[in-house]
Order: C-alpha cells, then structure tokens, then sequence
C-alpha cells in the first residue's frame, strides 16, 4: 500500500461527510449570474469620480504644484494636495517610508502628487491632465546591485537596505573543501505584474454622523481601517470597510494600493459631502500597485562526484523599487528558501530587499519564493549537466525527507511527500523515457524535458503573529453564517471555511451562507495572504463550530433524553447512540435553542505556534509545515524563431489534505497557469524607470491558446496545523513552473538561459551563441 | 459635442436612447441601462471582460461606440440565465467551481453560450478559440473549457 492509499484508507475509517468532497463553492451562483457585486457595480449614483496625479518622472524634488488650471475646469468638484491632508500623510506598510501624496519629493514613477474629483470621469481625468507640477530631476538608482554601491544615489535618507538578513549552517568553506565539483551561476528575474482582472477600485462616503465608510477591492479590511483613520486623522472606530467582491487579488490587495484608494475616496468624500470613487484604469494600475520583485540572485554550489552537495552559497538580491511595501517580508521567505528543497550541510546566504527609484514591488502570491526556486531549479540542472547525472537522481540523492534538516536546521518531519510528488510526477510524464529521447533532437522542431522541486513554509511563520477569528452563528432557520474578515478574492477559501464548520456540525454544505467581511461586525483577523485561509483560518472555524456544537448537543441531549456526548451529528440529523431511528432534526434543535434564548453566535480564535528560531543565523523553526511539490513541464523550441512551445505540464503536491478537491484543482491550474506567463512572456519593462509596457496590448499574460496540457497528482501527507492536516495552496503552484520551463528549454536546446522570461529572442540568442 | 437618437434591442427589450459621439457602448449598458454584468477590465480591447453578443457575434464593449450599436441586438449576461433556469454554460461552470474571482465569468458564459449557439460539438481547440478574447487569471482556463464541454454536451443530449 502507498503513502496515499494508506492516507486514503484513513480518512475514509474517519467518515468525514464534507471535508475532501469536491463541493459548491458558495459563492459562484451570484458571479456565474452577473449580480451587480463588483466595488464599481455597486457605486452610488451621485459618486464623484477621482482622478489621480500621478509622478512622470523617476526621482526628483517637487519644486511647485500648481492646481489653478485644474481647479478652473467646469465640473470639478475638489483638488487636493497633501496640504489638505487632515491626519498624518503616511499609507506605508511596514517602513515609514511612503506617503500617500508626495510632498517635496517623488521617488518613483506613478507616485500619487494630487488628487481631482468630478461629477463624469472625463472631466476629472481632463482637470488631472491641467495640474501641473514642476520636477527638479535628481539622479536615479535603478538596478538593484548598484543600489547596494556606498555611492549610489540614495532613494531615502536611511539608506538603500530596506532589509537584510542571513542564514548560517555549518561551515561553508569546509563544504567546498569538501566538494568535487563547484559551479557558480547568477540568474535573473523580472518585475512581474498580479493582473487581477479587476483593477483596484475604493469608494467611500461620510455618514451622518460623521464616521466614514468605505468600501473596495481589497484583501485585507483591517489593514484599509487602520490606514484611512490614519489620513484622516480620526480613530479607526470612525472608519468603516467592507470588502465588496474583489475581482481577483494575487497580493497587492494585501498592502498598500487599497488603502490608497479608500483613503483618497475618503479624503474627497469629507471635502464634498458627497460619496467618492477611485476606480484606476489598467494603464494606472500596472505603474502604480506593486508587483513581483525582480530578483538577482548568485548562487555557489558544490558537490561530490557521487552528487550529494556539499556547500551553498548564495547571495539574493531584490529590487523592492521606491517603496518598500512588503519587501521587507518577501526577502525573509526568500532567504530561508534559497537552496531550494535539499539537504545541505554548510549554506551560507545573504539575502538583500533593496530600495531602488523604479516603481514599488510588493506582496504577489508566492513572496519570494517563485524567484529562488527558478535560481535554485536553474542551479540543480546545471550541476546535474556538469556531474552527468541525469536531473531527477541528482534531486532522488539530495532532496529533503523526514529527519533530514533543511537551511535552517529545522527537523523534516513526517508530513513530507516532497519524495513521492517527483517520483510521481516523474512517472507520469513519463521522465526518463523522454528526457533520454528528447536528447537526440536534432532538427528544427526540438523537444525537451525539465523538472523542479519545491516546498513552501506555510503561512506566517517569522512573518509576523499567525492568528484568525472566524465567527459562525446559526439563524432561526437554521441557516449558517460564516462570518470572517479574511476575505475571499477568488481562490475559493471562504467557502472551505463552510466546509469545516458543515463537517464539524454534521451539516450539509448548502445551508451555509457568506456574511461580507466588514470592520463593523467582523472581528480583528490578521490578513489574509500566505495561503492562510484554510491552515489558520480553518483552525478558528473549526473551533467556532465546536462551540456551537456542545450548545446544540446540549438542548438535544435534553429532547432526547440523553448524554449530549453520545450523540452524533450528520446530514443535519442529531442521533440518538441506541436507536439508529431516534433523531432530531438540526433546526428543530436550533428552533428549540432560540425558544430557550440559548445564544448561537459562536467565534473561533486560532494562533498558530510560534516559530522558535535564532534570528542571528536564522537557525531553528522557520515554518510550521511544509507544502512539497514537483513539476515536471515539457516543450517544443523552434529553434530557428526561438519560440517555446509549452505541450506538457504535469505537477505533484503534497497538500496534506485536500479540503475541496475540484477547487484545489482550480487553484493548482490558476497558479500554473500565471506561472507559465511568468515563465515565458510576462515582463514588465522599466526604461529609466518608467514602465514602458503597462497595457494588457503590450504586457502579455497568457490567454486560452497559450495553456498546454496538465496532468494533476494530488499527494498528502498531512501536516501537523492545518484542519485534518490541509497544507497552503494558495501560492504554491505559481513557484516552479517557470524553473521546470526554463529547465526544459536548456534541454532541449543545450544552452542555459538564465533570467526570465524565456523570450523567443533570448532563446534563439542563447542557441545561436551555442554555435 | 452631437448627440445621436439610438434604438437598440438589449436582452429582447428594446430602447432609444439619446447619446454623444463619442459615448461607449460599455458605459451606455453599465450606467444608463444598469447592465453591471458588463465589466470594465482595461478599456482597451485587450481583456475581453466587457464583451457582449451584437447581433450573434462576440464584441468587447469597450471598443464600440454607442452610435455603432443603432438597431442592433445586443444580450449581455443579464439576458441569459435566470436563478431558476441557467443556461447549460452556467449550470456546467457552477458544477467546476469554475468561477473564480468572477470577473471575466460574464463574459466566459456569452463567449461559451455564443460558441454553442452556432457550433454545439465544438472541439477542445474549437473552445479554446471562442473563448480567447477574454482573459481568466483565476483559472488557467482548464475548468472553463471543461465546462463549456460538457454544456455542449448536455445541448446535445436536450436536443436529440
């Protein structure tokens, strides 16, 4: 019996009803009608629109902001500057670092400079064009390695290190004395852009009392609270948020653009008395949310003959651009993944978030770890070539397993399939057949094979207090809320929420409802990024519905003459232990609950364990589980127009526990899918620090005739926190694809491309310069 | 600026509007006909989220005048199904948790219902094709041509 079988038989000895059953999500029937449910969709009639001004220039000081003209244009309706800024002029998220309107200085292109509202859009976006503002151009850093230079120019007064940090483990000049083979490479990556397909958009108006609600596109309600009390200058019970339907989100509704657009709408809402909407276009939103850092990374890495490593060193460097956004956290994750997923005695790294005056990167699913795992990927293929070992054995030999160590020295334990995942990912495409066939390609259509590895610490772990509340209270009816402020922006999370709570309660899934997250009735949940949902998120509904279990079992226990512990609950039936005929309905219970003032509002509060780790040398705990993985992709290059051809991708992860099966699909094909862009055609290019491609014309990402076939393997291991061992699977699926891509590539072509994306040009280069 | 007198028929009702030259088609079904199915992703014809079906054929409603739709027919998702009764395209999408974000899944189920009405045993690349206009971030695009599949599938086994 396999690892899976056996995991398989377990479950179904467990007789869960809901959890692994691939079931509605709760929210489609709404989007698959049309509903009007979209922040825009909802906007009130009267709403003035805004427009933003924003900085055309990469750095310099704002020597005069001259609003006259605009405000002279029939229509306008307010203009405003940071002068007129009631609170503090700050929307960073964790350094003092960005305000919300530029002051004396813009330090990227796209910075907001002022503010113009209007009764039509044209009007405003024609007062926008008026304002003008005078730039004295300063000098601009705008690679990432120069910036780390004593005399590069100085994006802010503190320095160009937004953040530094290490990992130290052995002796990584002993590992290379130790090794036989050493290879050095340094691989590249690109600013990649989220592209939700809804663009950020906030609205906000003034109650009568004075408070002021908003109401956006965003992931993170608390965070957008905190930040628009701060500009206005009120105290954030003041302030009320709630999430419309977000279209898509991907991490940068997680920091600093929905605040920007709530707070801005807010702003013009209290200087008009009039409701207020910041919708940006596309060509707006691509210069001015963050985006993917682009990464340089070197990596140094030795090993024996026999192909067991011996020593890694790399030094990791990010672009963070003008602002730091998330960077600060994204360069944490990325540092602790960089060797990618091996035993390795003596790692040293040195990973750098830097400030440079191209725009702002940020949180983008994934944090960091796409980029190392593309290095780290790239790196294991070039040392298998040197060591002529065929790639998959060279990973078989080094790849982490229960009780090996990772970097950082933390104990592998049981719940790593990593093993599993490239065995079968392996055998499903077929690995050794064609990677021995394809190496004899010679003519002008050539295939080729390539596969990566992978694991994901899950959720915060160093990153920040792990924690979420979920509410859940049962109607008159029956009926089921799940009330959260972790929010649902497409992956389906919300609704897996349900799930626990509906096996928990012996419910059926489709006598759940989603109540919207809002700061008013939600409680504090932490935000909802790292693929939290489901691990932490999932903790907190399992023990609201618990609660309201031991209520429920208690007034049935009554009815039924019995101990409420001998009772069980399933398909909204509560049953009596001695009589398989004897039960009682769920809503005749929660009917009898209500007559007896018994409160079915319950809440859940889950804080995961803390990581227990040395930050000098970031030794110890750095995650609290692991998702593994492996993609295997195969290609076509033309060789004489450089053109990759994706025909295969077949990928493996350890979930530990699939919660929806079909949604977990959903979200593995998504991630593949925005990887396999980001692998072959995403980049959005700086030219001086001015983005030359911000237009879905002009920025690619890949549409339905660019997807190959996919073959999905779902493993699971289940891991120690999650709800019945559920592992993160949010971001995982977008970290390898571009690395087993690019892997696939070099094989087919016998030449090494080593920054992203994997362009026809740089591909038919890299062939041509082989000859 | 001119203003034009524009008939047009929108979901089987017919309207006459007056607009400007220079007025979207977009904004004439969002705003003035409260059309909100109709989503606004780029404005510029690359994303596809606006699209709705003139006159039998896929257009994105960004890119057209409102002047260009006189005595057209035009359905948006709002004129295709109902609570009760969904179109198979939709019905198919629900059963694949295929709508995801759901911002480009109006669009998805006209590209879907407009493929059908014409073709109902389209190939795999046949999908592909039709729905090609309009960009999914969410998905990957696997669980929608799954579902346009099988909705072809169930037209099929309605209309033998």
């Amino acid at each position: 019996m396999t690892e899976t079988e056996l995991v398989r038989k377990l479950r179904e000895a467990e007789g869960l009803a809901v959890i692994g059953k691939s079931v509605q999500r709760l929210d489609s029937l709404d989007k698959i009608l049309g509903v009007p449910l979209y922040t825009s969709d909802i906007a009130p009639k009267d709403a003035v629109r805004v427009k933003v001004v924003r900085s055309t220039v990469p750095h310099a000081l704002i020597k005069r902001i001259d609003t006259q003209s605009a405000k002279q244009v029939p229509g306008v309706v307010v203009v405003l500057t940071a002068q007129d800024i009631p609170g503090i002029n700050e929307a960073y998220s964790l350094l003092p670092d960005r305000p919300l309107l530029a002051t004396t200085k813009v330090r990227c292109q796209g910075e907001a400079v002022a503010v113009v509202a209007a009764g039509d859009l044209e009007i405003a976006e024609e007062a926008a064009d008026r304002v003008s503002v005078e730039y004295e151009r300063l000098p601009a850093v705008l690679s990432p390695v120069e910036a780390m230079r004593t005399d590069s120019v100085r994006v802010h007064d503190s320095g160009n290190v937004a953040k530094y940090l290490k990992v130290r483990k052995g002796d990584v000049k002993e590992g290379f004395r130790q090794a036989d083979v050493t290879i050095e490479n340094t691989y590249k990556t690109q600013f990649q852009d989220p592209t939700a397909l809804e663009p950020e958009v906030g609205m906000a108006w003034v109650e009568k009392d004075g408070s002021v609600t908003c109401v956006g596109s965003m992931q993170t309600p608390f965070y957008v609270q905190t930040g628009v009390a701060k500009v206005l200058g009120v105290s954030p019970d003041r302030v009320r948020v709630i999430q419309a339907t977000t279209g898509g989100a991907f991490g940068p509704k997680s920091d600093e653009m929905p605040i920007d657009t709530c707070a801005i709408s807010a702003l013009v809402a209290q200087k008009t008395g009039k409701p207020a909407i910041l919708a940006y276009s596309r060509h707006e939103s691509m210069i001015a949310h963050t985006k993917r850092h682009p990464f340089v990374i070197t990596l140094k890495t030795g090993a024996k003959n026999d192909g067991h490593l011996t020593a890694s060193e790399a030094l990791v460097v990010s672009d963070t651009g003008a602002y730091a956004s998330l960077g600060p956290l994204v360069i944490i994750r990325a540092c602790f993944h960089a060797t990618g997923p091996y035993v390795i005695p003596h790692v040293k790294t040195d990973a750098y978030c830097m400030y440079t005056n191209n725009t702002m990167a940020g949180s983008f699913r994934g944090f960091g770890s796409p980029q190392v795992h593309f290095a780290a990927e790239c790196q294991m293929d070039e040392l298998a070539k040197k060591l002529d070992m065929d790639p998959l054995d060279l990973r078989l030999k080094n790849m982490l397993r229960p009780g090996t160590l990772t970097a950082t020295s933390q104990p592998v334990d049981d719940a790593c399939g990593l093993e599993e995942c490239a065995t079968r990912a392996g055998e499903a495409s077929n690995w050794r057949t064609k990677r021995l066939e394809f190496s004899g390609d010679r003519g002008t259509f050539r295939r080729g094979i390539g596969i990566a590895l992978m694991y994901h610490g899950n959720s915060l772990g160093p990153e920040g207090n792990d924690y979420a509340a979920v509410q859940i209270l049962i109607k008159p009816d029956g009926k089921v809320v799940v009330r959260t402020a972790l929010t649902e922006y497409g992956t389906g999370a919300i609704s897996g929420l349900a799930q626990m709570a509906a096996e928990t309660l012996g419910l059926p899934i489709d006598q759940f409802e989603l109540d919207r997250p809002d700061t008013a009735s939600c409680q504090e949940t932490g935000p909802t990024v790292a693929s939290r949902v489901i691990v932490i998120g999932g903790r907190a509904a399992q023990l609201a519905a618990q609660k309201l279990k031991d209520k429920i079992l208690t007034v049935a226990g009554d009815l039924l003459h019995c101990n409420p512990s001998r009772l069980t609950t399933r398909d909204g039936l509560i049953r009596h232990p001695d009589d398989p005929g004897w039960t009682i309905s769920f809503e005749k219970v929660v009917e009898e609950c209500h007559k007896r003032h018994v409160s079915l509002t319950e809440t859940g509060f889950y804080m995961a364990p803390k990581c227990e780790f040395d930050p000098e040398n970031s030794q110890g705990t750095t995650y609290q589980q692991y998702t593994y993985g492996a993609v295997v992709a195969e290609v076509e290059v033309d060789t004489e127009l450089g053109v990759v051809k994706p025909v295969k991708i077949t990928v493996a992860y350890d979930v530990g526990r699939a919660i929806n099966p079909l949604s977990l699909e959903g979200q593995i094909e998504g991630g593949t899918i925005q990887a396999l862009g980001y692998g072959l055609m995403e980049q959005l290019i700086h030219v001086d620090g001015i983005v030359a491609n911000p237009t879905l014309g002009d920025y690619y990402i890949p549409t339905s005739l660019d997807i190959p076939e996919i073959q999905t393997i779902i493993v699971e291991y289940p891991g120690t926190v999650g709800p019945y061992g559920a592992k993160a699977m949010g971001e995982p699926p977008v970290d390898l694809p571009a690395a087993a891509l690019a892997n696939a590539v070099a094989h087919a072509t016998g030449s090494r491309i080593f920054d992203l994306p994997l362009t026809a040009e740089k591909v038919l280069f890299a062939i041509k310069q082989k000859r | 600026m001119a203003r034009h007198l524009v008939k047009l028929n929108v979901n089987g009702k017919d309207h006459a509007l007056v607009v400007e030259s220079t007025e979207r088609l977009l904004d004439v079904l969002r705003d003035r006909l409260n059309m909100k199915g109709v989503k606004e992703g780029c404005g510029t014809g690359d994303c596809g989220t606006c699209a709705v079906i003139m006159d039998g054929r896929l257009v994105n409603s960004c890119l057209m005048l409102a002047v260009q739709a006189r005595d057209k027919r035009i359905v948006t998702i709002e004129g295709v199904g109902t609570r009760e009764r969904l179109h198979p395209v939709q019905k198919a999408l629900m059963k694949y948790n295929a709508a995801q974000c759901g911002f480009c899944i109006p669009a998805i189920v006209l590209a879907g219902k407009n493929l059908l009405d014409y073709n109902p045993a389209p190939s795999r690349d046949e999908i592909k094709q039709a729905i090609s206009g309009v960009l999914c971030r969410c998905t990957g695009y696997y669980k929608l041509i799954e579902a346009i599949q099988e909705a072809a599938k169930e037209i099929r086994e309605v209309s033998v």
